[in-house]
């Protein structure tokens, strides 16, 4: 048995046999009587061609494939050192466009593709049993007197935990800093199949009142604010102003759920009044399906507490964790995988035109070679490996561009709107794919370049002048340019729609003022603020200090500010008999005196509250235009009574003393909320003031404003947190950092996709000038002047760019289709954005065919006709 | 194409028929691929040239397939050659391809020869 390697003693073996059979024949016809030179060529003929002797027994070793392609990868990678201009434009061009779409594909692999980091993730699901057609979408969950008759009884799943979101403030170890945190059931960890790094988690008797101060905390937490103390399980540190004992820490990069940094158990105080929804998570037993799984839940919960008649029939649902992780991440993600497909697109069309032209000088060489009998599948074979060289070679660039790239794919993205920013990274899966990218487009494109350059049309080519220009491909090369432009546009279209729906946004009036505002938000804990005494006597205390600040000219609070991600909404009852309209609900926001005025909300009616609207004082509420006109309509509706109880009693009325307009309260989408607002005295329950938003008008620089603001936080209360503070136009700004983050992305592929369309098009353009350079020149010599030349060469770039316009226009009006979520107020066959791309095209073409344009109209006839 | 100096011309053999001429060849005793080629223009009687670019990969390739081994051995004038020999193996494939062949010439030389008359013709 013989191996591979040692193929080249065999070779040199069978040289050896290859020659003693030669010596004896000349040795025996010596010994008949020849002459040794005359022997020596008898001999010598009768062998026949050596060379081919050796070839043709060499194969019926086989694996010479192997030899073949060593042979042809050594070649290829000569002709490519020997053209570096070639070479290195063809190989930036690929690197950019493998480097781009293996970065986009590290993204969406490790968000879409990845399982989570979970044992057997896919097993794991949240549960949800609750009311499912309501006009406030919410969470999937499950009331907590579910949870527990579930916990005990449920036979589908081998295992659940419960968790709770929860904002906590730790102090005493750096400057205090609310986290976001979770309660969670013991078992929760478990379900996920998550190993602790350090300590232990809770344990069942640690989810009574009492027992639960313990606490355990994340990576990073341990890293950033305990230095990474060895000794930190059993250490106490301060949650809310309350001791708690830490017990376990989790490994990197765990923050789950609602990206909680600190969790504490949860403790479940089941009330008849008042259920709370908690986030449960289940490993379904292997083998039972979602729907299974769903039956049992309604079964179970539904035949513990079956729903009282009025209320809205609850659904059973059980739904994959990944899917809630991933949100609404996908159709980005999938928007951009199709973008970057095209760049990679056009780069290879351009690659492939350059090969096509490069091919095209070297046809001699190829039909020189096939005259002296190689045949044509070996240098195709030959050519495409030279290209799969290159491709390869710029694909492993374009793979260690890409580690680049993610890292500022991620560092651009809003932050935290990326699921899962932590588990991504550019590992095997990418370079594997960077690889098999290279590998198909490398065979797809240089394919036809090959096949093109080998044409069996030996006669004409070995004839044609030594010029090297030859129009034969000029179809293909014609056709690529085309399609680039078309793809360029599809691009342009894109980024085009996605700007203007980003600037749409940005300018959309949100009933209030925003430029100048400032706000900053405070949780009170309830430790150090057990009433509501206590809590509107720290919102006085602070407003009036606020109001002092220099360079502030009003101030006041709101407990649910518009954009700031909580809102309360629901219903009211009216008197007289009146209803409100079906499904008509208010968000419920209470302000301080001023606050109208601070945001610049305008008053349409009657008057904002003052300090006379106290807790004694008559109740007032002030509502939006929206809430009048569809309450009140044609009326007046100052003096009108509503009331914020289901079953109002005789006190519980509350007048209308205003009519202000209608603001955006959750975000920038077009909609204006109605609202009734309520005077934060007036107020008794905790839970509407424990959460706070000052507000303040600066009249200069906002900076300042800030210092001044953190500053009269500490001066009342050294304990307190800052739960967020910054500038309402930094919050808007946020609020549109996803739209603007894409609109960026698809620009700057579309920006590159437009480079490589003009490369493209100046490259056809210059080459036909090239190649007609002789007819140039006759023309000229009988007459014809700059302008007749000029008009020549728009009339090749015309061909070219309008047919790749309106082919592009087509496929843009088919493509955006799929934006149409995504955008705002735009639609997706806008007509100005798709003429304008059209016109930059047309421009971008222009000028890339001005180089060779000009070089036409300054052809020499003498020099053109002489070089033959 | 150059005639053999005798006036001879060459003919082309089918790949099968060249394998059967070799393992019978060196049925006879183990050759070199020179000596191979010489025996079978003798054995043939000159009518039969193989030449080197037929008679080579046949070689190897009954090698590969075991046919035959081969082995280098120093000839008479201290000169290294590659001699070949059949093995087991190759005494089998002959046998089968020789009956092939006579079969094949039987069938050929019925169709040769003058037909058997008919009683009415």
């Amino acid at each position: 048995m013989r191996f591979p390697w040692n193929r080249r003693r065999r070779e040199q073996e069978l040289d050896e046999e290859l020659a003693s059979h030669l010596r004896m024949a000349v040795a025996e016809r010596v010994a008949r009587g020849e002459t040794p030179a005359a022997a020596e060529r008898a001999a010598r003929r009768e062998f026949g061609n050596l060379g081919v002797v050796r070839e043709v027994t060499r194969e019926t070793w086989g694996g010479g494939w192997l030899e073949r392609l060593a042979q042809d990868v050594r070649y290829g990678a000569r002709t490519l050192r020997r053209s570096p201009a070639f070479s290195i434009t063809a190989g930036l061009t690929l690197a950019l466009g493998v480097g781009a779409t293996t970065a986009v594909f590290t993204v969406v692999n490790g968000v879409l593709l990845r399982p989570l980091p979970y044992p057997e993730s896919d097993r794991l699901a949240l549960l949800s049993y609750q009311p499912k057609d309501t006009p406030w979408s919410s969470a999937p969950g499950l009331a907590d007197a579910d949870w527990l008759s579930f916990h005990r009884g449920a036979r589908l799943f081998e295992r659940m935990g419960a968790a709770s979101a929860q904002l906590v403030t730790l102090t005493g170890a750096g400057d205090p800093v609310r986290l976001p945190g979770a309660a969670v059931s013991a078992d929760f960890f478990a379900t996920l199949g998550v190993r602790i790094a350090r300590g232990r988690a809770f344990s069942v008797d640690e989810e009574t009142d009492g027992r639960n101060r313990v606490a355990m905390i994340g990576h990073a937490l341990w890293r950033d604010r305990f230095g990474g103390d060895s000794n930190i399980v059993g250490r106490a540190i301060l949650l809310d102003g309350v001791s708690h004992t830490v017990v376990g820490v989790l490994p990197p990069g765990l923050a789950y759920p609602f990206g909680a940094q600190v969790w504490r158990p949860l403790v479940i105080r089941v009330s008849p009044n008042l259920s709370f929804m908690l986030s449960v998570v289940a490993r379904l037993r292997d083998g039972v399906t979602s729907q299974q799984a769903a039956a049992e839940i309604a079964s179970v919960a539904g035949g513990a507490q079956p729903h009282s008649p009025g209320q809205a029939p609850r659904v059973a649902e059980v739904i994959p964790l990944k899917d809630t992780v991933i949100g609404n991440a996908r159709r980005s993600l999938l928007v951009f995988a199709g973008a970057v497909g095209l760049v990679l697109l056009i780069a290879c069309a351009n690659v492939a035109n350059l090969l096509l032209m490069r091919a095209a000088g070297r046809h001699r060489e190829m039909a020189l070679r096939t005259a002296l009998g190689a045949p044509r599948r070996r240098l195709i074979r030959q050519l495409v490996t030279e290209s799969m060289l290159l491709w390869i070679v710029a694909g492993a660039l374009g793979a260690a561009m890409s580690v680049a790239g993610v890292r500022a794919l991620l560092a651009l993205a809003p932050s935290g709107r990326i699921p899962r920013q932590n588990e991504i990274g550019v590992d095997l899966a990418a370079f594997a794919f960077a690889l098999g990218v290279s590998l198909l487009t490398g065979l797809a494109f240089g394919l036809v370049p090959a096949l093109r350059a080998t044409r069996p049309q030996l006669r004409e080519s070995l004839a044609a002048s030594s010029r090297g220009v030859s129009s034969r491909d000029g179809g293909v090369r014609s056709a690529l340019v085309m399609a680039e432009i078309a793809l360029a546009i599809v691009l342009l279209a894109g980024a085009g729609l996605m700007t203007r729906s980003f600037v749409r946004m940005r300018q959309l009036e949100l009933g209030f003022r925003p430029s100048g505002l400032v706000t900053m938000t405070v949780d009170l804990p309830a430790a150090s603020y057990a009433s509501a005494t206590a809590m509107r006597q720290f919102h006085e205390v602070t407003l009036a200090q606020l109001s002092r600040l220099p360079g502030v000219t009003s101030a006041a609070a709101v407990n649910f500010s518009p954009l700031g991600g909580a809102l309360v909404q629901g219903d009211f009852q009216l008197t007289g008999g009146r209803s409100r309209p079906n499904g008509f609900l208010a968000a419920k926001p209470s302000v301080s005196p001023g606050y109208f005025r601070t945001m610049g909300i305008r008053l349409l009616q009657g008057r904002e509250f003052t300090a006379e609207d106290g807790a004694r004082a008559p109740g007032v509420v002030v509502v939006s235009r929206r809430v009048a006109d569809a309450v009140w309509p044609g009326e007046n509706a100052l003096g009108r009574q509503l009331s914020m109880k289901d079953k109002p009693g005789p006190g519980d009325w509350l007048t209308v003393v205003g009519v202000v307009e209608d603001i955006a309260q959750r975000g920038l989408n077009g909609e204006r909320d109605a609202a009734i607002y309520r005077p934060t005295a007036q107020l008794d329950e905790t839970f509407f003031l424990e959460h706070m938003t000052f507000v303040a008008r600066a009249a200069d620089q906002p900076e300042p404003v800030l210092t001044g603001m953190r500053q009269v936080l500490r001066a009342v209360d050294r304990n307190l947190a800052v739960a967020s503070i910054g500038t309402m136009d930094a919050t808007i700004s946020a609020t549109v950092e996803e739209p603007l983050f894409q609109a960026r992305l698809i620009g700057v592929f579309s920006a590159f996709a437009l480079l490589l369309a003009a490369i493209g098009i100046y490259g056809v353009v210059a080459y036909s000038v090239a190649e007609r350079t002789h007819e140039i020149g006759i023309r000229v010599a009988l007459g014809a002047v700059r302008t007749d030349v000029a008009s020549l060469v728009v009339r090749r770039v015309l061909v070219l760019v309008v047919p790749g316009v309106v082919l592009g226009i087509g496929g843009a009006l088919a493509v955006t289709r799929v934006l149409a979520s995504l955008l705002f107020e735009v639609k997706p066959n806008d007509p100005a954005t798709l003429a304008a791309v059209a016109v930059l095209v047309l421009a971008t073409a222009a000028v890339a065919a001005l180089v060779p344009a000009r070089r036409a109209t300054r052809v020499d006839p003498l020099i053109a006709l002489r070089s033959d | 194409m150059p005639k053999d100096e005798r006036g001879l011309t060459r003919i082309e053999l089918l790949q099968g028929t060249l394998d059967l001429i070799v393992l019978q060849t060196l049925r006879w005793g183990p050759r070199h691929g020179y000596g191979l080629a010489q025996m079978i223009r003798a054995s043939s009687r000159d009518v039969l040239q193989v030449d080197t670019g037929s008679l080579y990969p046949a070689l190897h390739r009954l090698e590969k397939s075991g046919a035959i081994a081969a082995e280098w051995e120093m000839s008479e004038n201290r000169q290294r050659v590659r001699v070949y020999r059949l093995t087991t193996a190759g005494r089998k494939q002959l046998a089968a391809e020789r009956s092939r062949w006579e079969q094949l010439s039987e069938a050929i030389a019925g169709i040769l020869a003058p037909p058997v008359a008919d009683g009415d013709a």
